[in-house]
């Protein structure tokens, strides 16, 4: 990718101040790998929990490099002519149509098969040409002028077969379309892939990527987190929050907070006009935290003991 | 760069598949970010090599004691200062001093006693010998003693430990005499330090790969309970490996033949035109199996890690019945399907292991207990080595569960050659099996449920 602001990547720790200005506040593994693959050209795979950011990081980039987003959204089933292309079958049938009433001018005079067959060749074959190509996300990310950010999203929800589609694209930075050739990238886009790890990636694709596994945030950093998106957030209640969070997290529950759960939470709590968290409020807004019956019911018990540890 | 190289193969002595692309990757990004910081360095070969989660703590443990080690060696400084220099620079330094104090000091004779003497640190001398004594091929704890003798020696020992033998002429020789046995005793014990470091980053592993491999091949019946744990895994892991490579035929039920008739049908709407198709999809059926296990006597053990097996492919075969018999025939599939599958064995081992066998009586079982469910779906596997003390074999009723099942696998423990003699029958019950298999080691059943699942 051609990148129009080189001082934008000139160090890791510009990228990750400027990251902070937009609202994005990130630990330096995520601002590195960001730098090596603006650096390197190479996809980053990002692991981690739902909810710690990981889309979030395609976009803030995208905003960051003033490049368009392009996502796709993986899912079982999705094929290449959801995600390269897909031949655009009504203007084709016209095209035949169209064919068919220039034919006439087209061998008028001509003498004998040959020569009509000859005169046809010349006319020229776009019928599987870039004109009848609907460029769908992958392509489009290659064709885009000045780059792109694109944002595989959950990559493995997607078949085995789809990832291993994506191979020449990840490596190679081009695609091959049976009718037309290989397409190249115009200006190599930034890739992202995001997983949740409901299932194991295949090596190769793997080998290909930087791969960069986003944590739950440690209390400093989420408290930092808080501080950009929930303005107006009282210093002392807003550590009790993250304090709480951080023992949640240590219970065994089958969905652990996430950091936009602990967001969503303050937010509540903001407009409620909590000053300090007392068993009742909690237990009230339990359900912003927690998505599992079984485990509401696991804390909820357990509310006052562990407000205890945190004040 | 030299350090990165030589990290990378420890790590992939540890397990971890690095590939040269991946390597490549790795001294790409040092190359722009630099060894300086050892937390972005820390953060950029993560990046670029570990891909699996499971890699992560392998990968950190390696990575602290790997450059501690060589951040020691950095702050020696000069890189590329070769031994054989640092010591004629001393030599240099040292004769200086000579001329300028006059002869009333002795001075150590052989190179390594000057270094010492000048209190040099000796880290990147013994990194360099270390690397020319090849010490990341260790692979046995017992030869620690081994390397740190050889770098000794190519740091010149020899010579050190002969000056400070000789007969000693005048005082001031006798204190340096003195002097140097407390800085080689130092020195060894820094040697030793390294040997143990390097050990713990290059062999650790190498010794368990080594020992995992052996195991492959060993007999169950002869293992030690203390390598129950690592089998565990074992077969686990290989368990899993099948598990993933079938599981991947469950796709090719959405593909198949256009299935002309239901197209038609489908499009009937659209006046003929077909646009929408309809394929025939292509069933994979899922084996159903029953397992029989002796668990008698020698048996139980190979019993033990076949059921492991077995419970560990659940994925691939989810129905699956068990029995285990000495004399008695028990269905143990309940209890097998509870969470915690080795405690399971274990308490079937303890109830039913070891008794004396009779496989006419335990068929007779079966056939009360089994023999209506089994259909011609049905993959019957029998585990066990024939060994009947002189009793009735009841062929008749194994020969009827041949003619329902779809096949019969028999798995014998013991080696061809020992079957029929003694109390084995083996050869009453052979004719009613699809196939008799020697089962001694994991390898034969893996070989055995890849087949199994291959074909079925």
């Amino acid at each position: 990718m051609i990148i129009k602001h080189q001082e934008k990547i000139a160090s890791v720790e510009i990228i990750q101040r400027q990251f902070e200005a937009l609202g994005y506040i990130c630990s330096s593994s995520v601002a590195t790998a960001i730098y090596l693959a603006c650096h390197l050209q190479k996809p980053i795979l990002i692991e981690g929990p739902p909810g710690v950011g990981k889309t979030e990081l395609a976009k803030i980039t995208a905003a960051y490099l003033n490049a368009p987003l392009i996502r796709m959204q993986c899912y079982e089933g999705l094929d290449e002519s959801k995600a390269l292309y897909e031949w655009k079958y009504g203007k084709q049938l016209l095209y035949t149509q169209v064919l068919k009433e220039q034919l006439g001018d087209v061998l008028r005079g001509a003498r004998g098969l040959d020569e009509s067959i000859a005169r046809l060749h010349d006319f020229g074959d776009i019928f599987y040409s870039q004109e009848f190509l609907e460029p769908r996300p992958l392509l489009q990310a290659l064709q885009s002028e000045g780059g792109a950010v694109l944002l595989i999203d959950e990559i493995d929800k997607a078949d085995q077969e789809f990832e291993a589609f994506l191979l020449e694209l990840l490596s190679d930075y081009q695609v091959s379309i049976p009718e037309i050739g290989t397409v190249k990238a115009k200006s190599t886009p930034i890739v992202m892939l995001t997983s949740n790890n409901t299932r194991e990636l295949g090596d190769a694709l793997k080998r290909r990527c930087l791969h960069l596994y986003i944590p739950f945030p440690d209390a400093a950093l989420e408290s930092r987190i808080l501080a950009t998106q929930v303005e107006g957030l009282d210093a002392q209640l807003r550590e009790q929050i993250v304090a709480l969070i951080a023992e949640l997290r240590n219970l065994p529950l089958k969905k652990s907070p996430a950091v936009s759960e602990t967001i969503d939470w303050a937010r509540a709590l903001l407009l409620l006009n909590v000053e300090t968290l007392d068993p009742t409020w909690v237990k009230e807004t339990l359900n912003l935290l927690l998505k599992f019956q079984d485990d509401i019911e696991l804390v909820e018990p357990e509310i006052a003991a562990l407000l205890k540890r945190v004040s | 760069m030299r350090f990165v190289a030589d990290f990378i193969g420890a790590l992939r002595e540890a397990g971890l598949p690095v590939s040269p692309a991946e390597s490549l990757d790795a001294l790409n990004a040092i190359k722009l970010l630099g060894l300086e910081n050892r937390k972005t360095t820390k953060t950029v070969l993560a990046l670029t090599l570990v891909k699996r989660q499971t890699d992560q703590v392998i990968y950190e443990q390696l990575f602290d004691l790997y450059f501690t080690g060589v951040e020691k060696v950095k702050q020696t400084d000069s890189d590329k200062l070769l031994p054989e220099e640092q010591k004629n620079t001393s030599e240099a330094g040292l004769g200086e001093n000579e001329q300028e104090s006059g002869a009333d000091e002795y001075a150590a004779s052989s190179a390594l006693g000057q270094s010492l003497n000048q209190k040099q640190d000796m880290s990147l001398a013994i990194a360099q010998a270390a690397l020319a004594e090849k010490l990341s091929s260790i692979v046995l704890f017992t030869q620690k003693n081994h390397f740190a003798y050889k770098i000794m020696q190519r740091l010149g020992d020899e010579a050190l430990s002969a000056e400070i033998r000789a007969d000693a002429s005048s005082p001031a020789q006798k204190d340096l005499q003195r002097e140097l046995i407390k800085s080689r005793a130092r020195l060894l014990e820094q040697v030793k330090d390294y040997v143990e470091q390097q050990y713990m980053i290059f062999a650790r592993h190498k010794g368990l790969k080594f020992r995992e491999e052996h195991l492959q091949q060993a007999k169950l019946s002869q293992l030690e309970h203390i390598d129950y744990t690592l089998m565990q895994r074992l077969v686990q892991r290989a368990a899993r490996k099948l598990a993933t490579q079938h599981s991947r035929r469950r796709l090719t039920r959405k593909r198949g033949l256009l299935d002309v008739r239901k197209t038609i049908a489908a499009n009937a709407a659209f006046d003929g035109a077909l646009f929408h198709t309809r394929w025939k999809a292509t069933r994979v059926d899922r084996p159903k199996i029953v397992a029989i296990c002796d668990v008698s006597g020698s048996v139980s053990r190979v019993a033990r890690f076949l059921l492991l097996f077995l419970y560990s492919l659940q994925d691939v075969i989810p129905k699956v019945r068990s029995f285990v018999f000495a004399s008695e025939m028990v269905e143990v599939t309940q209890l097998l399907e509870q969470e915690n599958i080795e405690l399971a064995l274990e308490e079937i081992m303890q109830r039913w292991g070891g008794l004396s066998t009779d496989y006419g009586e335990a068929l007779a079982g079966f056939q009360e207990q089994a023999l209506a469910s089994i259909d011609k779906k049905t993959t019957v596997i029998l585990l066990g080595d024939a060994r009947n003390n002189q009793g009735d074999g009841r062929t008749d009723i194994w020969q009827k569960v041949f003619r329902q099942s779809k096949r019969v696998l028999w798995l014998n423990p013991e080696q061809r050659n020992s079957w029929d003699s003694g109390d084995s029958i083996m050869s009453q019950y052979s004719p009613w099996c699809s196939s008799v298999e020697p089962c001694r080691n994991l390898k034969d059943i893996e070989g055995i449920f890849s087949r199994l699942l291959k074909y079925s």
